[in-house]
């Protein structure tokens, strides 16, 4: 079913709007501590794939098998949006959905939500071990703001931070629940060219030091070129083609995509017929 | 300097807090000026001061929003004073009883503001009042209907409280609310709250539960509001059908919305504004009576238009005009220097 290093497999997915075809019977998969970039024009289908990933929508057809926290294989269909983090699968979002009321350390706890085992009737009395496990998550927080170099805005409120340290706090939240696999929509909507060679690199470090795969949907062709260690092209909810960076790049059916060249040449020819 | 960090720390806050209000009944004594019927609007206000913390909870935290909040403290009144004066109950088997039953309304509530929200959830929680209050005009064998329901002074253990250790019962617990609430805005309940108003989708990737966050905001919404409903009716000692209307869920919402949304001093100190300061100072007032909501509108405009987040960050602006004094002295101290 699942090869023993993959961590995502993605088997003919489907998902129709109404008449519209949004995604059509879409394969592909992802390695461990692979970075996958998932690539295509405008109205490609790429955030409805994204939505079916982590079951925002469900899917009509087709399986999504997903490598857990534990090494089992699980159905994500079979889970609801709010489990699909226990599993080990985290997303960000294209608009960085931070709390602006709080702290940066505050945002990152936010991303520990699944550790708590304590009642709210623990929480409210402050008995014990909703203490400990406060406080051992607050460390970890801490120690990851440390890494990704922002501690030393941790007790800051979020509304008012540059875009960029919030883009590192949202990164910094998705790492609290010890994915295996982040998804990133489109991450570097709204950088400058600065920004997104630093946010290419911010990804290989997480890659490496957290030991996760990252699928990167990405409108922006220098940081999927970049980073990207395989990439797949969809148009028009339909594969493309997969590959590396240097083979997507010269595919004729993904040229065709982006540039439209041949298409629009067909319809020049059509419309002289008529 | 020890000791300034001791008062720092917020429980010893709360408890201070507590102590300084729990003078009153003494000061009242020795005081000419302070007249003992200040007890009671005090104390009255504190109550209303929890049922407030509740909707705080909701509003506030979660971005739910309720006009029910009257409905739910008056069943409560309305169920300890039945308990304990027709049935005999004791005052702590009946306070249970009369939070425990409207708290399972209130989560009923909750499972429908998953289908609506804002506005919609407004209305409906206004109907589950009105329904709520309907019941307590007619179903008079359990309300006494229009003429009230009386209810006596709490009492534990063989011993029966009066007037102003019922005042001490009401700080007690109003203090212990504040730490409660504040112990939860501060934990993983009050982040999955705040994340849950900010973006519905990004608290679900979080593996945040919408239904069971929901509910519990609900269920603590209305079991403060329930408490402050039973401390009521055993300290005004009346519950008539007219208090639980829409006019009282609309002042906790102004309570809040002038206090500080987010806020606990906030919303005591909102309790203050809508609930003593009429009473204990514009009551001297002629006509004032019937201008009173006018006086709520003005000062929800003015705190809107100024202190967005309530007044209670009034406090960071004296700070900085202090600072201000402070250190053009401290300036000209140097200069001298």
């Amino acid at each position: 079913m699942m090869l023993d290093n993959e961590v995502l497999k993605i088997d003919g997915l489907s998902i129709a709007f109404g008449g519209l075809k949004a995604v059509d019977n879409l394969s592909f998969s992802i390695k461990e501590n692979e970075i996958f970039g998932l690539i295509g024009p405008n109205g490609a289908g790429k955030t409805t794939v994204f939505n079916c990933i982590t079951q925002f929508y469900k899917p009509n057809a087709g399986s999504l098998l997903f490598r857990d926290r534990k090494g089992e294989v699980q159905e994500l269909t079979r889970h609801k949006v709010h489990e699909i983090i226990r599993l080990g699968l985290v997303r960000t979002f294209q608009n960085v959905e931070l709390i602006r009321e709080l702290s940066l350390i505050d945002n990152v706890l936010v991303g520990g939500h699944i550790d708590f085992k304590s009642t709210v009737f623990e929480q409210a009395l402050k008995l014990p071990r909703a203490v400990k496990e406060e406080k051992a998550l607050r460390i970890e927080a801490e120690d990851i703001l440390r890494r990704l170099g922002i501690y030393d805005r941790k007790d800051m409120i979020a509304f008012g931070q540059p875009y960029g340290i919030l883009k590192k706090v949202e990164f910094a939240r998705t790492l609290m629940s010890h994915p295996k696999l982040i998804i990133l929509d489109e991450p570097a909507a709204g950088l400058n060219d600065v920004e997104t060679l630093q946010l290419a690199q911010m990804i290989r470090q997480i890659r490496d030091e957290f030991q996760c795969s990252i699928l990167l949907v990405e409108h922006d062709m220098r940081l999927v070129m970049d980073v990207c260690d395989r990439i797949c092209a969809i148009n028009f909810g339909q594969f493309l083609a997969i590959g590396s960076a240097k083979e997507i790049q010269r595919n004729p059916a993904v040229q065709q995509a982006y540039l439209g060249n041949s298409e629009e040449e067909q319809h020049e020819k059509d419309s002289t017929v008529h | 300097m020890k000791k300034n960090n001791y008062l720092k720390n917020p429980y010893v806050q709360f408890i201070l807090f507590g102590l300084v209000l729990a003078t009153l009944p003494i000061m009242a004594q020795t005081f000419p000026f302070i007249k003992s019927g200040y007890i009671i609007t005090i104390g009255g206000t504190l109550i209303y001061a929890i049922a407030a913390l509740g909707l705080n909870l909701l509003l506030g935290y979660s971005g739910l929003i309720s006009l029910g909040t009257a409905g739910f403290m008056g069943l409560a009144a309305y169920i300890s004073a039945y308990l304990t004066v027709d049935l005999g109950w004791p005052f702590l088997a009946s306070m249970a009883v009369a939070v425990i039953i409207p708290t399972i309304i209130g989560i009923l509530v909750g499972l429908v503001s998953l289908k609506i929200e804002g506005m919609y959830l407004a209305i409906a929680t206004l109907a589950v009042s009105e329904v709520i209050r309907k019941t307590f005009e007619e179903f008079d064998f359990f309300t006494n209907g229009f003429s009230g329901k009386a209810a006596k002074f709490p009492s534990f253990f063989n011993i029966s409280l009066d007037r102003a250790t019922t005042y001490y019962l009401i700080v007690i617990v109003m203090v212990l609310v504040m730490i409660l609430m504040y112990n939860m805005v501060n934990g993983q309940l009050g982040r999955a709250l705040n994340a849950m108003r900010g973006s519905e989708a990004a608290s679900q990737a979080m593996g945040v539960n919408l239904l069971k966050y929901r509910l519990i905001a609900f269920a603590f919404a209305t079991a403060f509001a329930a408490l402050s409903g039973v401390l009521y009716v055993h300290f005004v000692r009346y519950s008539y059908p007219s208090i639980w209307s829409l006019k009282l869920s609309l002042d906790f919402l102004a309570m809040i919305v002038i206090g500080g949304l987010r806020s606990i001093y906030g919303t005591v100190l909102g309790a203050f504004i809508i609930f003593a300061v009429p009473d204990l100072f514009l009551k001297q007032i002629p006509y004032f009576n019937q201008l009173s909501y006018m006086f709520n509108g003005i000062l929800i405009i003015l705190v809107i238009m100024f202190y967005p987040n309530g007044i209670v960050y009034l406090r960071y602006d004296i700070k900085k005009w202090w600072k201000k004094i402070f250190d053009r002295k401290g300036k000209v101290n140097h200069d001298v220097g």
